[in-house]
């Protein structure tokens, strides 16, 4: 075994040591080539002796299941292993082999296909579901003819487990969040990918855009994550492995350290007082955001509310939850975003996927085309507002037309709720995204019509820049420290300056300390950012003179180049 | 060959579970066996065929069965659905 380390860009600090879990995508290797006629039996028999190994490994963890689990288990498991012996799978392939002259994966796979489409049709929502048995045991068989069978242990939760898999969606983010792995690899993803909101929230080192970690590393061998760095060791040898278990400690140190001023007041040397509020996707981050002692929430994104599901969450069910994360907060604030989905992120709402997703119907653009979707998260928002400091957000504004129908749909929400004498906080604050570089460039006119504005830098560099950061072969040059970048950040904040409106910034960018100096020149005060990063910012605010770095500041929004910016960015945090 | 129409009493209907005890019961007959609702007619002896069917709570299907021992499979596999599939509900 010998020693190889692999680069990628990280995305979440911290340093892990332990074993690799590998998660594959066998659907994904699946690949169509033509074979001779004398192939045919030969391919026919690799299937077959596929499908045995399955049902075998199948019965094997059938046996352990008997032995120390439920009944509910091994019954999962009969049903998996009667469709394995269905004609289904056992026949039909085999003919589509004989008529194609295709690969046993291929004919499996437009089986598979023909199947879920099938089960598509099925209204029996329940019944429906059953699909995904059927591609769960294709993903087995299909393991063994790719040559990498599953391991028949289930998911390891020991806290030495790092996750190595092609890609993490966000609902399988879901799903991990439950265990507990030391780190995630992915050979995907850029640092605003789900991977990395996810592993940052878990505070745990992630490395993304390995390209090809999956092959290279072995299950179960020994790796060594440094999130801080990069850089994926494989099968370390004894001093390496020494050496990263100093260091893992010392990291360890560190944030203690951190820890030790989060019941300081957030405040600069010069007397001026920060804000750093924290984003939140469910009422269960309210825990971290009250163990680092945020100002409020700058953030809460209310999409997941929408995921893995298959019905929309009713309005009293948005009610509750928007009215639990309020009263939690008691008298600090609580922005809550209206529905940013589209892109990346999937709801049962949209039915048709777009081929610029990220320029198509989404966030305030959908809500407004589906006004029904969007008064019922208004009301609900509205029926929250008596019990706490709830402001609304509106995502992906592009013009003020945009704003005035949907201040509209406010007033007309408020209207309904007046007329059943439901109680509301009448003077809620609206406030507004910007994202969209045309917004930022007017933002004075923004400015003038909403209460208070934040800066969405994820997205606002993707479309100033044209970058799609989930395309791992341009994320290289998503690049929030642009000239361009910086000039739109300004004049947002200069125009929430010029009409008295708080203006915050709730992306990345927030979170990154390398640049709190900077922001704090250019004069913002208000930074929303994952819980897990506002004690480092804060660290930054406290050792910061916010009259001292506006020169500097200034100079490096001058700049024309992100490499000048750079160096300018170090020596101001010298 | 013995035709008998049986109405889904459990629940959730011929789901995952009924469904494979249905079909593991089905196995054991010599006999062809038949599920048939609405136009369509499946193989019992297929959990795919059966799980397709997506035969809800209070659906009435035909029994179908062909062979030397139709009249024991039909009686068993009715006992099955009047059962419950051994679920309670």
């Amino acid at each position: 075994m010998s020693t190889f380390s692999i680069h990628g860009v990280p995305v979440s600090n911290g340093i892990a040591i332990g074993n690799a879990q590998l998660i594959s995508n066998a659907l994904l290797e699946v690949v169509h080539y033509q074979l001779n006629k004398k192939e045919i039996s030969n391919e026919i028999k690799r299937l077959s002796n596929a499908i045995n190994d399955v049902r075998k490994d199948l019965l094997k963890i059938k046996k352990q299941l008997q032995k120390d689990s439920s009944e509910e288990f091994s019954a999962f498991i009969d049903t998996h292993l009667m469709i394995l012996m269905d004609d289904n799978f056992t026949e039909k392939p085999k003919n589509i082999i004989n008529e194609d002259y295709c690969n046993a994966e291929w004919a499996l796979k437009k089986q598979m296909d023909l199947l879920v489409s099938k089960f598509e049709k099925i209204q029996d929502e329940y019944i429906k579901e059953r699909k995904n048995d059927v591609i769960q045991v294709v993903e087995r068989i299909l393991k063994v003819l790719l040559g990498h069978p599953t391991q028949s242990n289930q998911t390891n939760k020991e806290s030495s487990t790092i996750l190595v898999a092609h890609d993490i969606s966000p609902a399988d983010a879901l799903q991990f969040k439950k265990h507990q792995y030391a780190a995630f690899l992915t050979d995907m993803g850029g640092s605003t990918s789900h991977t990395a909101i996810l592993a940052r929230s878990l505070n745990i080192p992630s490395i993304v855009a390995l390209q090809n970690a999956r092959t290279l590393i072995k299950n179960n061998e020994k790796i060594i994550v440094d999130g801080n760095q990069g850089i994926v060791i494989v099968n370390p040898s004894k001093d390496i492995l020494e050496d990263y278990e100093v260091r893992q400690n010392i990291w360890g140190i560190e944030q203690q350290k951190l820890s030790k001023i989060k019941n300081i007041q957030c405040k600069t040397i010069n007397n001026e007082k920060i804000e750093l509020l924290a984003n939140i996707e469910v009422p269960g981050d309210i825990e971290s955001v009250k163990n680092n002692k945020a100002a409020g929430i700058g953030l809460f994104r209310t999409e997941f509310l929408f995921m893995n599901r298959k019905d929309l969450p009713n309005e009293d069910e948005q009610f509750e939850i928007y009215k639990s994360v309020a009263r939690s907060m008691k008298e600090k604030t609580v922005v809550i975003r209206t529905l940013d989905s589209g892109a990346d992120k999937l709801t049962s709402a949209d039915t048709t996927i777009s081929a610029n997703p990220a320029l198509g119907l989404r966030a305030i653009r959908l809500c407004l085309s589906e006004p029904q979707l969007f008064n019922i998260q208004l009301r609900a928002i509205l029926r929250a507002s008596r019990f706490g400091k709830i402001k609304i957000l509106i995502p992906m504004l592009s013009s003020l037309t945009e704003l005035r129908q949907t201040k509209l749909l406010i007033e007309r929400a408020k209207k309904s709720l007046m007329n059943e004498k439901i109680l509301f906080n009448k003077n809620i604050m609206v406030g507004g995204m910007i994202e969209v570089p045309a917004v930022a460039i007017n933002a004075e006119i923004f400015a003038q019509e909403l209460d208070f504005l934040s800066i969405g830098t994820n997205d606002l560099v993707q479309y100033t820049l044209a970058i799609d950061r989930t395309d791992d072969r341009v994320s290289h040059l998503y690049n929030s420290l642009h000239p361009a970048i910086l000039k739109l950040i300004n004049i947002t904040i200069k125009a929430g300056r010029k009409y008295k409106k708080e203006v915050s910034i709730c992306g990345e960018m927030a979170g990154d300390t390398k640049l709190t100096r900077l922001l704090l020149g250019m004069g913002l005060r208000y930074f929303s950012m994952h819980p897990s990063r506002i004690l480092s910012v804060k660290k930054q605010v406290l050792n910061s003179n916010t009259q001292k770095l506006v020169s500097s500041s200034a100079k490096i929004l001058k700049a024309k180049e992100s490499e000048n910016i750079r160096t300018l960015i170090q020596k101001l945090n010298q | 060959m013995v035709k008998k129409n049986i109405k889904i009493i459990n629940k959730l209907g011929l789901h995952a579970r009924a469904s494979s005890k249905l079909t593991e019961l089905a196995c054991s007959f010599s006999s062809e066996i038949f599920l048939i609702k609405d136009n369509s007619k499946v193989n019992a002896k297929s959990i795919m065929e059966v799980l397709m069917l997506a035969a809800s709570n209070n659906t009435v299907i035909t029994l179908e069965a062909d062979g030397d021992d139709e009249k024991k499979a039909i009686k068993d596999i009715e006992n099955l659905f009047n059962n419950y599939f051994g679920e309670g509900e």
